[in-house]
């Protein structure tokens, strides 16, 4: 079977479906790979560099002409009629978007997998090319963010006087955001956080971020992992939020975005006016329409003296990394498809299933729906508390008072003298031990243990007596009592010795 | 603590010792005891605990042997020689992963003892009792034997089966709630008779008393999983004390009082702690029959979907280099392939490399109280980096590896997660916050609680398979080989 890898027809993609690495797993696989020329070049892997793996450089058209193909971004419809009859395309495809490919791909009886459409599950993480792109372009952000930015991102004292560390606000905590909170806590600026899901928070301050929320009851998070639409007041009480906080932050990063709709405007242009000149807001959200009103797609432009960048190409800006990511999360994809030898699409495999748009000129998008939790690492585990200890009812507690009264006044009234002293030692000496035990080092519970065995075998004292009346031995009390002298001398022997074997390992670290 | 002590039968003998001198003896013992203990408070005075433990012993075994009544001592040598030495050679030749299995047998032997000193004692009670006394005595006696035989035998079950020579499934008989039921029934109804009959004259009625017993003791302990062991030890601990204490009642004496107060609170309060670390109450442990593959089918029915990683060994060895805080999280694994010297050497090739490694430790991990500690320290690890789980839980956010050996139910997230799991709200190591995960494994089953751990399953979590010694070594060697 025959992977072809063309160039990116997209202007301004420097990235590549696969690498020499992948292009490595794929033919180990089973299959034949062929790169068009130049194909990875803007992403430093040059045509040399696959032939040593073992592909072939082949034209963009033959390319194009393989049996599967590999693309980054969704091909145009021109693009598609390169394809054979009955080929099958992996690439970005933004299905709900794009009517007009799935129309040109059914034509060609093709079959399309759309590598945004895999489900946010966790066994298909590792195809996850949205995840993978999010975390990249969530860093380039940080670095576009740093180069508009007229100061310091971490703070500075010196001789020739002290700099605050940049006050830098994410909105939207899901991979990009947390790349991004990452890259500027790197940097050393003072990161806060927004996110509409509360399961958020966590990861926010596991990244040493502060999570900022709104005091509404209301989490806007799908089954999926995704964020939803809020409703009116909570948008309200968000915005009122930013307000709050935009005269105070000298770079807005923006990743808010709801599947299959217009990026949700969040960073108004009242909120832009209100920054101090020279802030920056990074919108990552621009290709969508863009969170911040004023962001213009592709380029950088200055409102109220307010940089905003709206790159659409921030994960392009580290072509490398982003394409052996890529490549990987692909080749990643084509072990779950069976590799050359076990090529199939497969129903019931959620991750495939999900992917699938077009199989063989039949429309197979959207998937059916299959309602399912959340992924753990999109949503952390959220704390249960532990079932509450019953309280003890009433009654309960009567019913004790109760039988403390009975047994002690009992003991008062019948009981005689003799056995009432040995009761009053044994009560005093429960308490003493329920005092002492709770002070013992956990870690040297083994030992108690063995120490309590051991003061335990002192029943051997009531051997003792036995055995030492000058009776014969061979009188049955005598015989008995004797045993269990035996038995209770290796509890007291053995006790102590293996407790003192114990206690000699315990040694201080230096 | 001045208690009233009273001279043990109180028979008039002619004797050279003043009359308080013995009781004076246990007081001292008793004080010495309770030292003992509280020198376990620290690690530093624990040593010198034990030995005041050891000469309160001596202390009361010199005295007893000098009591009034005693009057010759061929028999007594005899009995203490041979235990004393077969004590010796049982302590210096066990290994501490089978401790468990030494305290559960030294428990049945005081259960043992306890039995037959109350049947002796019965059979030849030293002097003639009548009225509400005799009554008195008889109970005494009947408890000091029932609590003892309900110890001896449930201590060899449990021995058995951490062991191994028993399943460590739970026997689950049908009704066995009424079973345990009619048995205690039994036996305050088999005491009636006992009660009633001529002094020295139903023994009968013990011995079924005794035979009653030992069978709820086995049926309790049989019902018991192989993961509630640390609290089904710790509850034998605090019988066999309490067994004691039967027997100072029954013998009137007040240094058996003591000490036997002392042990069964200690047991006790460590059965309610191992309960407390794993959310149950002790009812539940008891009688709850939880603890097996089969007691939780609801949790096997929906296993969390996924697929592990398996991490190779010069990546996870390149992982552990590149970090500055590992953490180790030994179970019972570790125990199982005695791996416990090999994570001590590689302890210490860490920390010559600067890294900071530490130990986690929770409450119930092992299958005693305290075993993972005694195992680090026999190994040579010292105490200070061995960490309570409440010290350390704050910490592994920040910690770059953790290295999970042999330990599944205790770093399940799914107790903070999952309402429905068999060990939802079990406090637990939040490894999973750290910044990777490498489990040790050595097969591809559920932990001993039999629940499904999708600690497994996360993206930050890696599998290393094998035996946990071969492994440890396996890294070791690698270490090695860097510089």
């Amino acid at each position: 079977m025959i992977i072809g890898i063309p160039r990116e027809g997209r202007v301004g993609e420097r990235r590549v479906a696969a690498t020499p690495e992948s292009a490595k797993a794929l033919i180990e696989m089973g299959f034949t790979v062929c790169v068009a020329e130049n194909a990875g070049l803007l992403a430093s892997f040059p045509d040399s560099s696959f032939e040593q793996v073992g592909a072939s450089i082949v034209s963009q058209e033959a390319a194009w002409a393989s049996v599967v193909v590999l693309q980054v971004n969704p091909p145009s419809v021109e693009e598609i009629g390169g394809m054979r009859q009955g080929g099958t395309l992996i690439s970005l495809l933004r299905p709900a978007q794009n009517q007009a490919l799935l129309d040109t791909l059914m034509g060609k009886k093709a079959t399309a997998l759309a590598l945004d459409q895999i489900p946010r599950i966790t066994r298909a993480q590792k195809m996850d090319v949205l995840s993978s792109m999010g975390n990249i372009a969530g860093y380039r952000a940080v670095v576009e963010a740093s180069q508009h930015y007229g100061g310091f991102f971490g703070g500075q004292m010196t001789a020739a006087g002290k700099s605050a560390p940049a006050k830098v606000l994410v909105i939207g905590a899901g991979v990009a955001g947390l790349s991004a909170l990452g890259a500027a806590r790197g940097l050393g600026a003072t990161v806060y956080a927004f996110d509409v899901r509360v399961s958020a928070k966590e990861q926010v301050e596991s990244l040493g971020g502060r999570f900022l929320t709104v005091e509404i009851e209301e989490s806007g998070e799908t089954a999926g992992g995704y964020a939803k639409t809020m409703s009116k007041e909570f948008i309200d009480a968000e915005m009122a939020l930013f307000r709050e906080h935009a005269p105070t932050t000298d770079v807005v990063i923006t990743t808010a975005l709801i599947p299959g709709r217009a990026a949700p405007k969040l960073w108004l242009a009242d909120m832009v006016a209100a920054m101090k000149p020279g802030s920056v807001v990074v919108d990552l959200a621009a290709e969508q329409g863009g969170n911040c009103e004023g962001t213009v797609a592709g380029e950088v432009v200055q409102v109220d003296g307010v940089n905003i960048i709206g790159y659409t190409d921030l994960v392009s800006r580290l072509p490398t990394v982003a394409s052996r990511f890529f490549a990987k999360n692909v080749q990643n994809l084509i072990v779950e498809l069976g590799g050359a030898e076990g090529w199939h699409i497969d129903h019931e495999d959620e991750a495939v299933r999900g992917a699938l748009a077009v199989e063989a000129g039949e429309l197979r998008f959207p998937p059916p729906k299959i309602e399912r939790p959340p992924p753990p690492v999109v949503a952390p585990p959220t704390q249960v508390t532990a079932p509450e200890p019953k309280a003890e009812s009433g009654v309960g507690r009567l019913l004790a008072s109760a039988a403390f009264v009975g047994v002690f006044g009992a003991i008062g009234l019948f009981a005689p003298i003799e056995f009432v002293q040995h009761f009053s030692v044994f009560v005093l000496s429960c308490f003493v031990g329920w005092q002492l035990i709770w002070n013992v080092n956990h870690a040297l519970h083994t030992p108690l243990m063995s120490v309590t065995n051991a003061i335990s075998g002192i029943i051997l004292v009531g051997g003792l007596l036995q055995t030492g009346r000058g009776e014969s031995f061979t009188a049955l009390p005598v015989i008995l009592a004797a045993v269990a002298l035996l038995l209770a001398s290796i509890n007291v022997v053995g006790g102590f010795l293996v407790t003192h074997r114990m206690l000699a390992m315990f040694r201080r670290g230096n | 603590m001045l208690i009233p002590m009273t001279l043990p039968l109180s028979v008039a003998a002619e004797t050279w010792l003043p009359e308080s001198l013995l009781p004076v003896a246990y007081l001292v013992a008793g004080i010495l005891f309770v030292l003992s203990i509280g020198g376990l408070s620290s690690q530093k005075s624990a040593s010198r605990g034990n030995f005041f433990g050891m000469a309160g012993m001596v202390l009361a075994v010199v005295a007893t042997m000098l009591a009034p009544e005693v009057a010759s001592y061929g028999v007594m040598a005899g009995a203490i020689a041979v235990g004393a030495i077969v004590g010796a050679a049982l302590a210096s030749r066990v290994g501490m992963t089978s401790m468990p299995q030494l305290v559960a047998a030294l428990h049945s032997f005081v259960g043992l003892a306890a039995v037959l000193v109350g049947l002796s004692t019965y059979l030849d009670p030293g002097h003639p009792l009548q009225g509400p006394e005799a009554i008195i005595h008889g109970v005494e006696i009947l408890l000091d034997v029932a609590i003892g035989a309900v110890t001896f035998t449930g201590s060899v079950v449990a021995w058995a089966k951490l062991d191994g020579r028993l399943s460590g499934k739970p026997l689950l008989l049908p009704g066995r709630h009424f079973l345990n039921l009619f048995l205690v029934a039994a036996i305050v109804g088999l005491s009636v008779p006992f009660l009633q009959a001529d002094p020295g004259e139903g023994e009968v009625w013990l011995l079924a008393i005794a035979g009653v017993a030992s069978l709820l003791g086995v049926h309790l302990v049989a019902s018991i999983g192989g993961a509630d062991m640390p609290v089904v030890v710790s509850l034998l601990n605090s019988y066999s004390g309490w067994t004691a204490a039967a027997a100072g009642f029954m013998l009137g004496n007040d240094l058996l009082i003591i000490t036997g107060a002392l042990v069964g609170s200690s047991g006790a309060i460590l059965s309610s702690i191992m309960c407390k670390a794993m959310n149950r109450s002790i009812w539940n442990v008891v009688f709850g029959g939880f603890g097996s593959d089969g007691s939780a089918p609801a949790a096997n029915a929906d296993q969390p979907e996924g697929e592990w990683t398996e991490i190779p060994l010069g990546n996870l060895v390149d992982r552990i280099l590149d970090a500055q805080e590992v953490v180790i999280v030994p179970g019972y694994g570790m125990a199982v392939g005695q791996a416990q010297r090999a994570v001590d050497s590689f302890t210490r090739d860490l920390q010559g490399r600067g890294i900071r490694v530490r130990f986690a430790i929770h409450p119930v991990a092992g299958r005693l109280p305290g075993h993972m500690n005694v195992l680090l320290a026999e190994a040579g690890v010292p105490y200070d980096i061995v960490m309570e789980m409440d010290e350390i839980n704050g910490d592994l956010p920040k910690t770059d590896v953790v290295l999970v050996i042999g330990a599944n139910d205790i770093v399940n997230p799914s107790a903070q997660t999952d309402p429905a799991s068999p060990i939802a709200g079990m406090p637990v190591l939040e490894v999973w916050k750290s910044e990777l995960t490498v489990v040790f494994k050595r097969g591809r089953g559920v932990g001993y609680a039999g629940v499904v751990n999708p600690l497994f399953f996360l993206d930050k979590t890696r599998m290393f398979f094998g035996d946990a010694r071969d492994s440890m070594e396996k890294i070791n060697a690698e270490l090695k080989s860097r510089p």
